[in-house]
């Protein structure tokens, strides 16, 4: 039963997550028992009457009893569950033990996180507490969570676990515990105003839906003459209000910060939370364009994270929104910070003419004007072009749709053609990646072509690959001399704001994979601890 | 060999065992024939005088035509067999299938997670095995039914160690 008995040599750099926790977790129970009994005597003591009435004296001292007894049980579960809840940092890996009847260890190779978040529900937010919650890249349920922690250590703990992925802290070898890995360093790139957030409400799919469906509504009850189909529309509000309120409490005060640990993305009005993607571990990204937003050139990015999963629900609708609403410059800000090199010298018209454009500007290969009967829309927009480093898709003509795939990113692909795309003499190239919003499919390509980025793209994707070789980013950047490791480890130096601030040019490589800060010193990452610790 | 346009010029593919055919035989008749048998209840009861409705012209209609597609079915057989290939490239594993929808797949071998083998109950009478490789996207639908037990085998040791040499991350 005991971890500590069992294994005392290990115990020392074991950690328990803080007591408070599980009654943030679970303080629905407490307050259902508290209510349940308690009910009765605090509406007495509500209307000034005895506490407990005489005639029913034997029974209120047994119903008290049992609701102190339940409650007493359940506050020992939670003080089990917190003690038997433990993890562990060590060797390269994040070890979670749980459970004090059915006990459960997980562990997760650090050099495989592929994202790492803060979440803060309410509760835990008047308390100062956080969850950690970080992905392995692994076949189903691959999410590792510490829950609750106070904010700073859950702060300290991602900072730890970010260094040692990336390489450049490595765990002492003698099972001590390391110095602690200072934050690395952030700047904010671009946040969301909040009346930008209400007005992309506003014109979202789901506004224009509710629009038709109010005049359906009233066109349909001056028609039958009864006001009856207004009691129809209450629940249909009331669920859209809460759609609404749900978008707009995830939505809010959305920021992006860019960091040597990755991306940093912060939103949520009650609960909190905030995400840090790695470099490189964006499988795949989509940029949208409802129809109605077009009027004020606002577009939506979603990517594909390994682990983040591909079940639709709102909290992974979220958690996969790169960037919820934004104009042309804040897109290309983002693309920026994900693709740090655009693999092509003058990026800007491209990634215009992918966003915006038509036919062949800028070099996209559209759809054969032969097969404009299959689309007869969007023929002129469904076009592919590849760059050094990605393939952009480009798809909708009122829908406007733009994917993206970094070469090295590609799992699979597939070819694939119906008896009608092969009587226009079209065929569809879809790329495998991870599970998520985002499907790359390349659609009604003329043949020829499609054979050939197919091919090309199998070489391409496995050059990319051999170029990167470690799934540690700094070690490997550092190894090439490109970037100066004790550079993160002295929070006090600002960051260089990356360059795709300039909007002239907004494709630029960010500050964190140049060696753009002076190499002060070249020291070791470990003898630079002891100036920080 | 048959090659379709959308296959990478200059392929040389690999063909399953024709004994394959026998296993598709074997689902044909296990899904359609049975299917068709229970949309001829109808009409045996009516031909009984037990039911009033459907019309017997219904009743005849309806399972003739799944019969005739079920036929249709069934001629096509041989020919997707035939028409599934693979072919192991230096760096990936091109598999194809199809005849009216035709589907050309490259896997790069550094893109395995692992590679699974399995027998059914007529393959297993028939010493065939299905290869079935899994990358990290769930949309990896990389089937290569009816190899031969032998060369499913070889397959296999040949695909994870040139997996092995190539493993990138994610």
């Amino acid at each position: 039963m005991d971890v500590n008995r069992e294994a005392p040599a290990v115990d020392a750099d074991w950690h328990r997550v803080h007591p408070a926790s599980p009654f943030v977790r679970g303080w629905v129970a407490l307050v259902a028992v508290v209510v349940f009994f308690g009910r009765d005597i605090f509406e007495r003591a509500l209307q000034g009457r005895e506490l407990v009435d005489e005639g029913l004296n034997g029974r209120i001292v047994w119903l008290l009893a049992g609701g102190a007894a339940l409650l007493l049980v359940t506050v020992a579960g939670f003080v089990l569950s917190w003690y038997f809840t433990r993890y562990q940092l060590s060797e390269g890996y994040v070890r979670v033990n749980t459970g004090f009847l059915f006990k459960q260890q997980r562990q997760a190779r650090l050099d495989r996180v592929q994202a790492i978040d803060i979440v803060q529900p309410l509760l835990a937010r008047i308390f100062g507490l956080a969850e950690l919650k970080f992905e392995v890249a692994d076949a189903g349920e691959s999410v590792v969570r510490l829950a609750y922690l106070p904010i700073g250590q859950a702060k300290q703990l991602r900072a730890t676990i970010l260094g040692r992925a990336a390489g450049i802290a490595p765990g002492t070898a003698d099972g001590a515990e390391a110095a602690p890995v200072p934050e690395a360093p952030e700047h904010v790139v671009l946040s969301v105003p909040h009346g930008r957030l209400v007005g992309s409400l506003l014109l979202s799919e789901q506004s224009f839906f509710v629009v038709l469906g109010a005049i359906t509504s009233v066109v349909f009850s001056v028609l039958t003459e009864s006001g009856a189909v207004v009691l129809y529309l209450i629940p249909a509000v009331l669920g859209l209000g809460a759609a609404y309120w749900k978008s707009f409490n995830k939505g809010f005060n959305f920021t992006a910060a860019i960091s040597p640990d990755g991306i940093r993305l912060r939103y949520g009005l009650l609960d909190t939370q905030a995400q840090t993607v790695p470099p490189g571990r964006i499988q795949a990204l989509r940029i949208t364009q409802p129809p109605l937003w077009r009027i004020l050139g606002w577009y939506r990015i979603q990517v594909n994270v390994a682990g983040y999963g591909g079940n639709p629900g709102n909290d992974n609708a979220a958690r996969t929104t790169l960037l919820p609403v934004g104009g042309m410059g804040e897109v290309m800000q983002t693309l920026a910070l994900v693709l740090p090199d655009p693999g092509t010298p003058d990026p800007y018209p491209v990634f215009a003419a992918a966003l915006n454009g038509l036919d062949s500007d800028a070099g996209f290969t559209t759809t054969p004007r032969r097969a404009r009967l299959l689309a007869p829309l969007g023929w002129r927009r469904n076009a592919f072009l590849a760059t050094g480093t990605a393939l952009l898709l480009r798809s909708g003509r009122w829908w406007r749709q733009l994917v993206l795939v970094p070469h090295q990113r590609t799992q699979s692909m597939a070819l694939s053609q119906g008896p009608v795309a092969r009587r226009f003499g079209v065929a569809d190239l879809v790329l495998h990646t991870t599970a998520g919003p985002v499907v790359p499919r390349l659609i009604q390509a003329d043949v020829g072509e499609a054979v050939a980025l197919f091919d090309q793209q199998a070489a391409r994707a496995r050059e990319a690959r051999k170029r990167q070789t470690s799934e540690q980013w700094l070690a490997e950047l550092s190894k090439a001399g490109s970037l100066p490791v004790p550079a993160r480890l002295q929070p006090a130096q600002p960051l260089q704001p990356p360059a795709p601030l300039q909007p002239a040019q907004p494709l630029q490589p960010p500050a964190p994979l140049q060696p753009a800060q002076p190499p002060t010193n070249a020291t070791p990452t470990t003898q630079e601890e002891p100036h920080n610790g | 060999m048959h090659t379709a346009a959308i296959d990478p010029p200059g392929i040389e593919w690999r063909r399953v065992s024709p004994k394959y055919v026998t296993v598709r035989l074997v689902e044909w008749a296990a899904g359609n024939l049975l299917f068709v048998a229970l949309l001829s209840l109808p009409l045996v009861f009516v031909l009984l005088g037990w039911w009033l409705w459907p019309p017997l012209w219904l009743a005849v209609a309806v399972p003739a035509a799944m019969f005739l597609l079920a036929l249709w079915r069934l001629v096509l057989i041989p020919r997707q067999v035939r028409a599934i290939g693979y072919a192991e490239r230096d760096e990936d594993l091109l598999i194809r299938r199809g005849i009216f929808y035709q589907r050309t797949m490259v896997v790069p071998y550094g893109r395995m997670q692992y590679v699974d083998v399995a027998v059914g109950p007529v393959e297993r009478a028939l010493g065939l095995c299905t290869l079935k490789l899994h990358t990290a996207s769930p949309g990896t639908n990389a089937l290569l039914p009816g190899l031969p037990a032998a060369e499913g085998a070889r397959l296999r040791e040949q695909l994870t160690a040139r997996g092995e040499a190539r493993l990138a991350g994610l």
